[in-house]
C-alpha cells in the first residue's frame, strides 16, 4: 500500500501544494490524469470549505491530509480542528433548474459526493475527520 | 494569471489559463464581470487551455451568464477538454450554457 501524508495550514495558497501533490501522484501511482484532477478537485472543495467556514478566530490552524492507494482503491483522510461540519448533511443543489432559478454556490460538496464512492464523517473530540474512498 | 482578451467579429474572446481555482478565480471575476459591466454584450470564453476548474471558477461563469442573459447579451463557451466537460455535466451546467466545439462556431 502506498501512502502520502501532508499537513497544510489554513491559507488558500496551500491549494498550490495540493495541486503539486496530485500532479506527482498521477505519475507515482499511475492514476489516470483525469481521475487525479478530480481527486484534486475534491480536496480543494473540502479544504476551501474548512478555510472559509471552519474557524471563528484568525489563528493559524493545521489540516492533516493522508492519501493512500490500496490496490485499486484510493483513500483520502482529512483531519481538521475547525467547527463541527458534516458535509453529508449539506443540502444537495438542484442541478436541473433553469438558469433563472439556478443558485450561485453550493456545488463544491456536490462534486465531492459525485466523484467519491464512499464518504464517512466522524467528529472526535475537537476534530472533524472525513474519510473518502474512490475505486479506480 | 494572464487573461488574454481579443475581439473576433462581434465577440470578445477571453482565453482561460490552465487552472481556474479558489486561488485565482477573483482575477477572472474582476476581468469578466468588469467587461460586462462596461457594456460588453457578446462574449466567448475559450476553454481550450483549461484542464482544471473548481466550484469557484464555475461560480464566475454562472454570474456572467446570468448577467448577460438578463441584458440580452450572449455568453458562449468553447473548446472544453473532456474532463472539464465531465465537471460541467456533474454541475448540470451543460443544460444552461451554450457550448461550442470550436472558437469559430462560438463567435459566429
Amino acid at each position: 500500500m502506498a501512502k502520502k501524508k501532508l499537513t497544510i495550514s489554513n491559507r488558500l495558497d496551500q491549494l498550490d501544494v495540493i495541486a503539486a501533490v496530485f500532479e506527482s501522484l498521477a505519475d507515482e501511482w499511475s492514476i489516470p490524469m483525469n481521475v487525479s484532477l478530480n481527486l484534486n478537485l475534491v480536496l480543494e472543495e473540502l479544504v476551501t470549505n474548512i478555510i472559509f467556514y471552519g474557524y471563528d478566530d484568525t489563528n493559524e490552524h493545521m489540516i492533516d491530509i493522508e492519501l493512500s492507494l490500496n490496490g485499486k482503491m484510493v483513500h483520502i483522510k482529512i483531519e481538521d480542528d475547525g467547527k463541527a461540519f458534516n458535509p453529508l448533511l449539506n443540502n444537495e443543489p438542484d442541478t436541473g433548474l433553469s438558469l433563472e432559478n439556478r443558485k450561485i454556490g453550493g456545488l463544491g460538496i456536490h462534486f465531492v459526493r459525485k466523484i467519491m464512492d464512499d464518504i464517512l464523517y466522524t467528529r472526535t473530540g475537537n476534530k472533524n475527520i472525513l474519510e473518502l474512498t474512490k475505486s479506480l | 494569471m494572464e487573461i488574454k482578451k481579443n475581439k473576433l467579429g462581434n465577440f470578445l474572446v477571453i482565453d482561460l489559463p490552465v487552472r481556474l481555482d479558489t486561488s485565482n478565480y477573483q482575477e477572472l471575476e474582476k476581468s469578466l464581470i468588469g467587461v460586462i459591466d462596461q457594456g460588453e454584450k457578446d462574449i466567448v470564453v475559450n476553454c481550450s487551455g483549461l484542464n482544471y476548474i473548481s466550484s469557484s471558477g464555475l461560480r464566475v461563469f454562472l454570474i456572467a451568464l446570468k448577467k448577460l442573459s438578463s441584458s440580452g447579451g450572449r455568453f458562449h463557451l468553447c473548446c472544453l477538454q473532456d474532463n472539464i466537460q465531465e465537471i460541467f455535466e456533474i454541475a448540470g451546467f451543460t443544460t444552461i450554457f451554450t457550448i461550442f466545439s470550436t472558437l469559430e462556431e462560438a463567435a459566429k
